[in-house]
């Protein structure tokens, strides 16, 4: 059995990378194979059978799934509750369909796989995923971010690509306007917002400008890496991060307080938005729609889009500009596309042809299956130009979004585990996020990420005793440091005891054994 | 009070007499269930919910002290004993989430629980029907508006720049406040908030406790010449006493469940000091790890203490005012 599987997995890879085999074989079984199969999404609830991606899909492998999704609901709160909701609802129930995705599946399937409730894949892979196989080999460092305590994998994730997620933006015809330069470091930053603050630059008489400004109040505080500080290790707010191969928390380090402690010099002088922790996710819209917002730190795609939005301001340019430079003279940017996200799917402990079921997902990994995952269905959503998958312009000239089109014929579902290709989204990025992008790609400026650890049960109990106090205790002064109401300089000694005493030391042992443990630091 | 007899299944039996024999008392029953099965029937409703809904799930309640994983189940999770009890205790945001709880709460009681009597009162005083109509119907309607919508509202009309309440302070000279985040305004904002929007819809039980007065208590009060003031402090008040005190209680049996979507929707990190309750603290404590077994530790110390808190109102109640639950 073993040898005639390595035979035909050869014989795959071969034909892959030979490439000029028009016509390939993706059948997984001869006789149709029904598999059921879980999805819970915040942009599609359900699994839908009709999508044309999945008809195609079933059409080549012969493998049909069918939607059993429990629990599922439209919440779409940002910390995403209502999907592990529904999974915990599905686990509950007792019954446990043969493939599960979702999103934020990671920490569930690394809690419950070892428990017996999902299979582990690593074997599985080895033997009967070859493309699979190949893309883990050449990434170590997500094959080693997926594990569980265990040292086993318990999901294939969805990974996107590109590199760049936010970046600082500026209204480069203010600039112009007050006759000031592109700020190239922290000091000239702050005085290119005092700038905006005091000379008017939207010519209406009144101080009303708001220089600085963002959706979510914690992107505020990437603000301390302009003071050698570090907000976040991940795109996740409030994270932890490695330094030198320690995983540490930022919001304990000398560079943070002092950030924080200008954050708070400019909130004070009005250089950031006075409202910034109740304006909520409308700000960014609010502010540039009223022709009274000048900076942010946000999304390349979306806020590029602002420059069309608010063409009926005269002269509206909203850039993307090269992350100013630090006290120290460094230039990061902190935020960048994590390359691995805790969406995906699993393997259900009860399935009887996992075997069958690791083909199918690596059948999504071929370069036809990876194709389908990114741009829908051939002659439909897009065309097949000199080898590349290029959308027909009926997609990009739609009023609906490309990604919204996508989603409603099962591309870029992001329950299922596939690889995304940048070229979907450069295809409908403008002009303004691409001449942004080339900025950061030139200047170089992201670093590295933190992707996590997976905690064995003890260490995971130290973690929930702990964790949750630490964060909220950290949360409350930052605030109050920001606002004005505590002084950090005055109270950082204290503040440091106190994390100590609520067992920051200890969140840190297991973190970092679990750290060691998972990357081989 | 009859509200809180429907409940208890034995209400019927009445005339039980125990000196009867055993056969005798099996003859009377089979009577007593030929001749008022329509009663049990429409018993039943509210027995089955209240074994599905309420006393089934107590099953569950056993996760407090086990180390619950949802793949192992309720049964098969090991026991741990006091440990959640524990963890909570020696928890100083746990035990700050309580005291602001309870504080909330006593706030709400105290100036939440006799606004809706008094617009009742106010209610009944007016005399040119469509305007009582209109006006009633001004003030149910926040009640019918979605929590996330009033958050907005506040949030908005507390706003430092363009908020309604600080423009008008700016009429008077005074230097605008960026209230959501300064903890000594959130209990205010939160309570006021709470009467603007339930006050109406609360007045609706007392409006309908004083159309049940007796009118001839009016007419003989008028006979005799009392004032309107007079009728509403010696009739119409004693009249809806009861079902004031039977309010109350109720209320005090909800003193911990502070309406906390609201809180979530109001609160930032620097006003947890006043604004954090048990409820978002189990919240915020759940989403972050799926803690259940924590959580439940949580929600029985939450019944524990408004079960107590019922139990001493209406004892009291019932020696002090003769009204009670039961």
């Amino acid at each position: 059995m073993k040898m005639r599987y390595l035979v035909t997995a050869m014989l795959a890879t071969s034909a892959l990378s030979a490439g000029a085999l028009a016509e390939e074989d993706y059948k997984i079984v001869d006789e149709p194979l029904e598999l059921s199969i879980q999805m819970n999404h915040k942009r599609y609830p359900v699994y839908k059978e009709d999508w044309p991606v999945e008809i195609e899909a079933r059409k080549l492998t012969n493998i049909h799934l069918k939607d059993v999704t429990v629990g599922a609901n439209l919440r779409t709160d940002s910390e995403n509750t209502g999907k592990t909701e529904a999974l915990n609802l599905m686990l509950a129930s007792g019954k446990i369909p043969d493939i599960v995705g979702s999103s934020r599946i990671k920490d569930f399937v690394n809690q419950f796989g070892p428990e017996g409730a999902f299979l582990p894949l690593n074997d599985l892979i080895d033997e009967h995923a070859p493309n699979l196989k190949k893309f883990f080999e050449e990434k170590p460092e997500v094959a080693s971010a997926l594990k569980a305590a265990d040292g086993n994998m318990y999901y294939i994730p969805y990974l996107p690509d590109g590199k760049y997620g936010r970046a600082y933006w500026i209204r480069t015809d203010w600039l112009e306007k007050l006759e000031l330069d592109m700020p190239e470091t922290v000091d000239e930053y702050e005085a290119v917002l005092r700038a905006f603050k005091t000379q008017d630059p939207n010519g209406n008489g009144e101080a009303d400008e708001v220089p600085f400004f963002a959706r979510q109040w914690p992107e505020m505080l990437r603000l301390v890496t302009l003071w050698d500080g570090r907000s976040s290790g991940s795109d996740t707010y409030h994270d932890f991060y490695v330094d030198n191969g320690e995983i540490q928390h930022p919001y304990a380090g000398e560079g943070y307080r002092e950030g924080i402690k200008n954050i708070a010099r400019w909130y004070a002088d009005g250089l950031i938005d006075a409202e910034i922790f109740t304006r909520g996710s409308s700000s960014r819209e609010f502010l540039l729609s009223e022709n009274l917002g000048g900076s942010t730190h946000d999304w390349f795609a979306s806020t590029s889009g602002y420059n069309r939005l608010s063409e009926d301001i005269d002269g509206f340019e909203f850039k993307a500009f090269a992350p100013p430079a630090s006290i120290s003279g460094k230039r990061i940017e902190e935020h960048r596309r994590i390359p691995i996200k805790p969406d995906g799917w699993a393997i259900g402990g009860t399935n009887k042809h996992p075997v069958e079921t690791i083909k199918y997902f690596d059948f999504w990994f071929t370069e036809k299956g990876r194709r389908m995952a990114n741009f829908g269905a051939e002659g439909v959503q897009y065309d097949m130009v000199d080898g590349k998958a290029i959308f027909k312009d009926s997609v990009l000239n739609s009023d609906e979004p490309v990604n919204n089109q996508l989603y409603q014929v099962g591309a870029q579902l992001q329950g299922r585990g596939y690889f995304q290709d940048y070229n979907y989204e450069i295809q409908w990025s403008n002009e303004f996020a691409l001449e942004g992008i080339a900025l950061y790609d030139e200047g170089d400026y992201l670093i590295d990420q933190f992707l996590g650890v997976a905690f064995t049960a003890d260490e995971q109990k130290v973690y929930d005793k702990y964790w949750g106090s630490i964060r909220d205790y950290m949360l409350e002064r930052q605030q109050t440091w920001i606002l004005g109401t505590g002084d950090v300089e005055a109270e950082w000694d204290d503040y440091l005891a106190q994390l100590d005493q609520k067992g920051l030391s200890e969140v840190l042992e297991v973190m970092n054994s679990a750290y060691k443990r998972q990357y081989g630091g | 009070m009859s509200s809180g007899q429907d409940e208890k299944p034995e209400s019927g039996v009445t005339e039980y007499d125990s000196k009867k024999s055993f056969k005798d008392k099996l003859i009377w029953l089979g009577d007593h269930f030929r001749n008022e099965w329509q009663l049990y029937v429409m018993l039943a409703p509210t027995i089955i919910w209240f074994l599905v809904f309420l006393y089934k799930p107590m099953y569950g309640l056993q996760i407090a002290f086990k180390d619950y994983s949802i793949f192992r189940g309720v049964a098969a999770s090991p026991w741990v004993g006091w440990e959640h009890f524990h963890t909570l205790f020696s928890n100083d945001q746990f035990i700050r989430a309580f005291w602001n709880t309870i504080k909330i709460s006593a706030l709400n009681l105290l100036f939440g629980f006799p606004a809706p009597i008094l617009l009742a009162l106010m209610f009944n005083e007016i005399l040119h029907v469509t305007y009582k109509r209109v006006a009633q119907t001004i003030v149910y309607l926040p009640h019918f508006i979605s929590t996330v919508i009033i958050a907005g509202i506040v949030t908005t009309a507390f706003s430092p720049t363009a908020g309604v309440v600080n423009t008008i302070m700016g009429w008077f000279g005074l230097d605008s406040i960026y209230f959501l985040t300064r903890p000594e305004w959130f209990r205010p904002i939160f309570v006021g908030t709470g009467i603007w929007q339930e006050a109406g819809f609360g007045s609706i039980v007392f409006l309908a406790a004083i159309a049940g007065v007796n009118p001839s208590l009016y007419e003989s009060a008028v006979v005799d010449g009392a004032s309107r003031w007079q009728m509403m402090w010696k009739i119409t008040l004693p009249c809806i006493l009861p079902t004031i005190i039977i309010m109350l209680i109720i209320r005090i049996g909800n003193i911990m469940e502070v309406s906390f979507e609201m809180i979530i929707l109001l609160y930032q990190p620097a006003t947890y000091i006043t604004a954090d309750v048990v409820n978002t603290w189990v919240y915020r404590q759940g989403l972050e790890s799926g803690q259940y077994d924590i959580a439940a530790a949580a929600g029985l110390f939450n019944a524990v203490v408004a079960f107590v808190l019922v139990m001493v109102a209406n004892t009291l109640s019932r020696r002090y005012v003769r009204t009670s639950l039961w």
